[in-house]
């Protein structure tokens, strides 16, 4: 089950190391959101005190039962406990709303956080899959496991109300030691001995210290399986919900891929199913560490009544303290064998919020200039690439070699090659997606580098051939903002082609463009989408267009369209044009000849044409064979 | 074990009372219960009704210990018994709740793997039925709308599927522990009973349709976090994120999520305003009850002279008996919530078939031989359509015959395709396979004729050589290199570090290679070689290759379709020539067909179509346009 990559090592981290990531964590929280951990802290108080109040006032009634059964005092104690049981009640209630709306939120905070991080990190980074697998293997441990950031938050309540806890079980039950059992109960008055209270309270100790030793153990079988538990989820999810994928329900059909699909989930053996490893392990080791786990308490609680019932039968004190101490300590135990469970169990998971910190501190790597883009003389600008090699992070070949090439504004320039010859690559690095591993890329003679990253991103407009558009409205899909200018949008659409469909959506610009979000969307089909991705490039208004294979997925007829609607509309703007369809070439003045890595001919169609052994020789007829001789 | 669901909401806002009731369940609550029952047996996992028989036996007895505890070792100080007696008791209990406690943390460490199995069989029913049903009950709005809900309900170990042994077992226990106490209580006159049984009946009637809030609600909570959770999805997500950076989407989808967020916010107080009434009223009747029942149980002390340790028996005891009250109503309550749930997965899983899937003749499929495909007088309209999206085709597909269909986008190329392979059946007209209608053929079978590639293929999470071979077992390795040679990708799997065993989906195996949209196109070329069914049907399977990469195929088409019959469709026309016969459709109709070059000749819709693709291949070509 378990893969090469996956087997990574979750060290149980000192107490140390885990009080400062928890803290860390803890603080994290504080920054996006101060408001529920006040409300976190303020309930979580009230609800640790309020129940020793209720025990008190019982206590007093059964003491005066017990005693002088005065009617009227008992009515006023009866009504007394009520009222303030109806109170604290009440105030519990209206604290609990903020307190129920915060925890029902932690949830969307969380993936809010993340979500954020990925916002803010370098395209590179973004692109990276070595962070897409973090990314996925944090939300798999949070989502699947149990193994949130957010769960700091309930170690963090669980403590609190662990320690307020005892010191309100301390306070009702202090009396309890120094009450003295009459001398008149003989042997009994050994009761009174301080070393009872050595006792009990090394019991405790004993107790708080043993049971979470057994808990911890179980849950460090459950850290271990969370590696295998991941990736038989993510089978599991694949496997369980193929039928639901409606787009390839053709294939699924011709391929009978049910037959597969049911040998995956029948299989018992799934981390989670009855014959998976939890199971088994919860069959044996699991199911015994919780079973003595939860017997220290019962015999810490059973040695309590004893000590408690002795003195009470030897006349230290009367049947109300009795109740009173009874109950306080019944309280006190399970509250805090479970503090020591959780500091044992915060420790456990202290290895996860590392693995979330390792994320979130991803350092951004990228140079940010801050040379401001003189845009007042377009038409001059000049792009160069001087001696532009470039190899993704981690990996060792060469995507792009010795690149040295030049073009000017206003240009027509296409970009041919086969594929994985490096075209794209050579667009992002354009747009300074990624940086060159080696050597530079000028415009106007500066080092892209040295510009501020904002505006010189404003200079490109890209419709890459994997665009996507989000489900939000066509205006805001456009423009990118919530308000927009619904003229230049409608213009734009036009622009693009798009003027006939916009024209038949009653909603217009506020059309969603999807069923997802609004039942009014509309799903829109390649060729839309294409329309849309353009009349955006045009919306920005940038001087360089580049258009990424934008054909591919269109009619000949469509593709004509395509083709003379650009040529229209970029109007005197640089355009950079990727295709597989060489005839788009034609438009072009220039054209740059990609091959594995390298710019092998850079010309205009003309002169390329000539060059019988050239690449683009190759490529043209390829294609053009088919078209020409009859 | 997936995150939030999404679904799509329901066309009504949040005016939940105007809301129209939903269809009534096809299976009452117990005819629901039986069948989980029954589904427990079938699958082996008798062991989760058992354990949760026993969960609820020991939730009554911690609840009658933890009940009697504390008077009974009262009394005993209060009546000054032998001290040997009380110290009996003590350990009594205490060894009583030692093997409550340990016997309920063991059983508690166990039961959820059978309930999560139980679950995995009904995901995996439901996924079959998914898999297999007639194509066209996938657009069934019907059936989409019953799947969306049953996938739902089986989504997390806290929807229907799985809670319901949970609900099961809590009517199971508090209708118990109600009958227990009635017994316990005979002793109290039956006035005092009749008080806390009010109370109780009045908490659930008053709060009932206030903690609906939330059930009703459920579909405009639904609505607001699909929102939330669509732009925290888009702005993490790595193939928007060069387009968010390009076109400076940030502080928009940063608007977006903050306001998504306060809608969430702000619904979240809004349910809990309402459920705090709930709480009110529940404290100003505990008041009540508590009162009721101090005042009698006090006057019983102070006028009848019971002991204080009866005293607290009853008193705990009247309070433990409102649990159960309440605990019987709202159990019931989420029991019958949680079975329209299970009735709406069981009426998926009946959902009738148009198609013979299960039935009808058996076709036995073998690779060489050759089969006649014929499309008579066919005519078909999706399903609330205006028109026909094809109108009376006619057309054969004769054995070893090499066909291409060509049209623009929308012509009806994909719906005719459909019609051929049995995914479709005609509204008007027949297909007949060797002259006979298909519809009498287990639909199936029928399938297993085609070795077809379509735009959209399903990649299995699996090796490379299982992706070829459609199976994890017994896979012919040298039928896979051969099909993958054909399909020019041998080089690209030799150059990887396991070859054939590499593994493919890199969301799924961390391990896994990365296939280019070309190589997996070709890959996907090879697992139709693989299947060896008598048609191939191609569809538009160049679109992300290179001008020498689809070259390539063009020269091979004839090779891989040797012996067999092939449908070809594409808008790029270079690729007809390879083909025997063309069949242009247009608006629903085959407006012509021939050859190539009759058809150029022909100089009608044809040669216009080429005319405008091979303009610019041509050396003569216009400036510009």
């Amino acid at each position: 089950m378990s893969e090469k990559k996956e087997q990574k090592n979750n060290n149980l981290l000192s107490w140390k190391e885990t009080w400062k990531v928890s803290l860390r964590a803890l603080k994290l929280f504080y920054h996006y959101r101060p408001s529920m951990l006040w409300i976190h802290t303020f309930y979580t108080i009230y609800t640790a005190l309020t129940p020793f109040v209720g025990i008190f006032l019982s206590a007093r009634i059964i003491e005066e039962l017990s005693g002088n059964k005065d009617p009227h005092r008992l009515t006023v104690l009866v009504l007394f406990t009520l009222g303030l049981s109806a109170l604290l009640s009440l105030i519990g209630s209206l604290t609990r709303r903020h307190f129920k709306v915060e925890d029902q939120f932690l949830y969307w905070l969380e993936r809010q956080i993340r979500a954020d991080k990925m916002l803010r990190m370098d395209y590179a980074l973004v692109d990276d899959t070595k962070v897409h697998e973090k990314l996925n293997t944090l939300d798999q441990y949070s989502d699947n496991a149990g193994r949130s950031l957010r769960r700091v938050i309930w170690f963090y309540d669980m403590i609190l109300s662990g320690i307020i806890s005892l010191f309100g079980g301390f306070s009702l039950s202090v009396s309890l030691f120094t009450s003295k059992v009459p001398e008149s109960a003989g042997g009994l008055t050994a009761l009174n001995n301080p070393l009872f209270i050595v006792l009990i309270i090394g019991l405790l100790l004993a107790v708080t210290y043993l049971s979470p030793i057994f808990v911890v153990k179980a849950d460090a079988i459950w850290a271990k399986g969370a590696n295998d538990h991941n990736l038989s989820n993510r089978l599991f999810g694949f496997y369980g919900f193929l039928g639901a994928k409606a787009k390839i329900a053709e294939d699924i059909r011709m391929y009978c891929q049910e037959t597969l699909c049911e040998k995956h989930n029948k299989s018992k053996e799934g981390t989670f199913h009855s014959n998976g490893y939890y199971a088994r392990q919860s069959r044996g080791a699991i199911g015994i560490y919780y079973m003595i786990s939860s017997i220290f308490s019962v015999i810490f609680i059973g040695v309590v009544y004893l000590f408690v019932c002795s003195k009470a039968w030897a006349g230290a004190f009367g049947l109300g303290m009795v109740t009173q101490y009874i109950s306080t300590i019944s309280k006190l135990s399970g509250k805090v064998s479970s503090l020591f469970q959780v500091l044992g169990q915060a420790r456990n998971h202290a290895a996860f919020l590392k693995m979330n910190f390792d994320f979130l501190d991803i350092k951004n790597i990228m140079y940010h200039g801050n040379l401001p883009i003189d845009k007042t003389d377009v038409k001059n600008w000049q792009i160069e690439f001087q001696d532009v090699s470039f190899r993704y992070p981690g990996s060792e070949q060469y995507v792009l070699r010795h690149v040295n090439i030049k073009f000017h504004a206003g240009e027509r320039l296409a970009v041919v090659g086969q594929n994985g010859s490096g075209k794209t690559t050579f667009i992002k690095l354009l747009c300074r997606l990624y940086d060159p591993t080696e050597g530079a890329i000028l415009l106007n003679g500066t080092d892209i580098r040295k510009y501020d990253y904002q505006e010189y991103l404003s200079i490109f407009s890209v419709v890459f051939q994997d665009f996507c558009l989000t489900n939000y409205t066509l205006g805001q899909n456009i423009s990118a903002r919530e308000e927009y200018d619904r003229v230049l949008v409608e213009d734009c659409l036009k622009k693009a082609g798009f003027g006939e469909r916009l024209n038949e959506l009653p909603l217009g610009t506020e059309t969603y463009l999807s069923k997802s979000l609004s039942k009014e969307g509309v799903d829109m089909s390649g060729g839309e989408k294409q329309k849309i991705a353009l009349a955006r490039t045009l919306y920005k208004n940038a001087p360089f267009i580049i258009l990424d294979e934008p054909t591919a997925a269109l009619d000949p007829m469509a593709e004509a369209e395509i083709y003379s609607r650009f040529n229209e509309i970029i109007e005197d703007k640089t355009a950079i044009y990727i295709s597989h369809r060489l005839s788009s070439c034609r438009f072009c003045d220039d054209i740059l000849v990609f091959h594995k890595g390298a710019v092998v001919q850079q010309g205009s169609h003309d002169s390329l044409i000539q060059d019988s052994a050239g690449k683009y020789h190759e490529l043209w007829f390829a294609q053009a064979q088919y078209y020409t001789n009859k | 074990m997936k995150k939030e669901p999404k679904k799509v909401s329901e066309p009504q806002e949040s005016k939940p009372s105007k809301k129209e009731k939903p269809p009534k369940p096809k299976f009452n609550m117990w005819q629901n219960a039986w069948w989980m029952l029954k589904l427990s047996w079938a699958e082996k996992e008798k062991k989760v009704p058992i354990l949760c028989i026993l969960s609820a036996a020991l939730a009554i007895s911690s609840n009658l210990t933890g009940l009697f505890i504390t008077p009974v070792i009262l009394g005993t100080v209060e009546s000054h018994a032998p001290l040997h007696t009380m110290l009996l008791t003590i350990l009594g209990f205490v060894g009583l709740n030692l093997l409550i406690n340990t016997l309920s943390s063991y059983i508690n460490a166990n039961e959820i793997y059978g309930k999560i199995t139980l679950r995995s069989a009904i995901i995996s029913r439901l996924n079959t039925k998914a898999c297999i049903t007639s194509y066209p009950n996938l657009n069934q709005k019907d059936f989409q709308e019953l799947m969306k809900k049953a996938n739902d309900a089986t989504s997390s170990n806290n929807r229907s599927s799985e809670a319901i042994w949970y609900t099961m077992q809590r009517v199971l226990q508090n209708m118990t522990g109600f009958i227990i106490y009635l017994f316990l209580m005979s002793a109290l006159p039956p006035a005092l009973i009749a008080v806390v049984l009010l109370t109780s009946l009045l908490n659930y009637i008053i709060s009932m349709p206030l903690n609906n809030y939330s059930y009703r609600h459920k579909e405009e909570l639904s609505k607001i976090l699909n929102r939330l959770g669509y732009i925290q999805d888009v702005s993490r997500d790595h193939t928007m994120a060069k387009d968010i950076r390009l076109f400076g989407l940030r502080p928009w989808l940063q608007e977006l999520q903050e306001k998504a967020i306060k809608a969430h916010l702000a619904y979240l107080m809004r349910e809990q305003n309402v459920l705090i009434w709930s709480g009110i009223a529940d404290l100003i009747l505990a008041f009540l009850r508590n009162g009721i029942a101090y005042a009698y149980l006090i006057g019983l002390v102070l006028n009848d002279g019971i002991s204080i340790s009866m005293f607290l028996l009853y008193f705990s005891a009247t309070g433990n008996f409102n649990g159960w009250v309440s605990g019987i109503l709202n159990s019931l309550l989420t029991m019958h919530r949680q079975s329209v749930d299970i009735s709406i997965i069981r009426e998926v899983l009946d959902y009738s078939e148009p198609f013979h899937i299960m039935d009808g003749e058996p076709l036995r499929v073998a690779p060489d031989c050759h089969y006649e495909l014929r499309l008579e007088h066919v005519s078909f309209r999706y399903p609330e359509a205006e028109k026909d999206t094809l109108t009376d085709i006619d057309l054969t597909l004769h054995p070893g015959e090499k066909l291409a269909i060509v049209g623009l986008n929308g012509a009806g190329k994909t719906t005719l395709v459909k019609l051929l392979c049995g995914l479709l059946d005609p509204t008007k007209g027949r297909v007949l396979l060797d002259g006979r209608d298909i519809r009498e053929y287990n639909r199936r079978d029928y399938y297993k004729l085609f070795s077809a590639v379509f735009q959209n293929f399903s990649l299995l999470p699996s090796t490379i050589a299982a992706n070829v071979a459609q199976t994890e077992e017994n896979i012919d390795m040298k039928r896979v290199s051969e099909c993958v040679e054909k399909a020019s990708l041998t080089e690209k799997i030799e150059s990887l570090p396991d070859g054939y065993e590499n593994k493919l989906n890199r969301e799924i195996h961390l391990d896994a290679v990365m296939l280019s949209g070309g190589e997996t196109q070709r890959l996907m070329l090879a697992r139709a070689l693989y299947k060896n069914g008598p048609v191939v049907v191609l569809d538009e399977p160049t679109a992300a290759l290179d001008p020498i990469a689809e070259s390539d195929l063009y020269q091979k088409y004839s090779e891989m379709t040797r012996g067999r019959s092939s449908v070809y469709i594409s808008h790029r026309l270079a690729s007809t020539r390879f083909c025997d016969r063309i069949i242009l459709i247009s608006d629903g109709r085959i407006i012509e067909e021939g050859t190539h070059e009759t058809l150029l000749q022909k100089g009608a819709a044809y040669a216009e179509l080429f005319e405008v693709q091979s303009r610019y291949y041509r050396e003569e070509a216009p400036a510009n346009v």
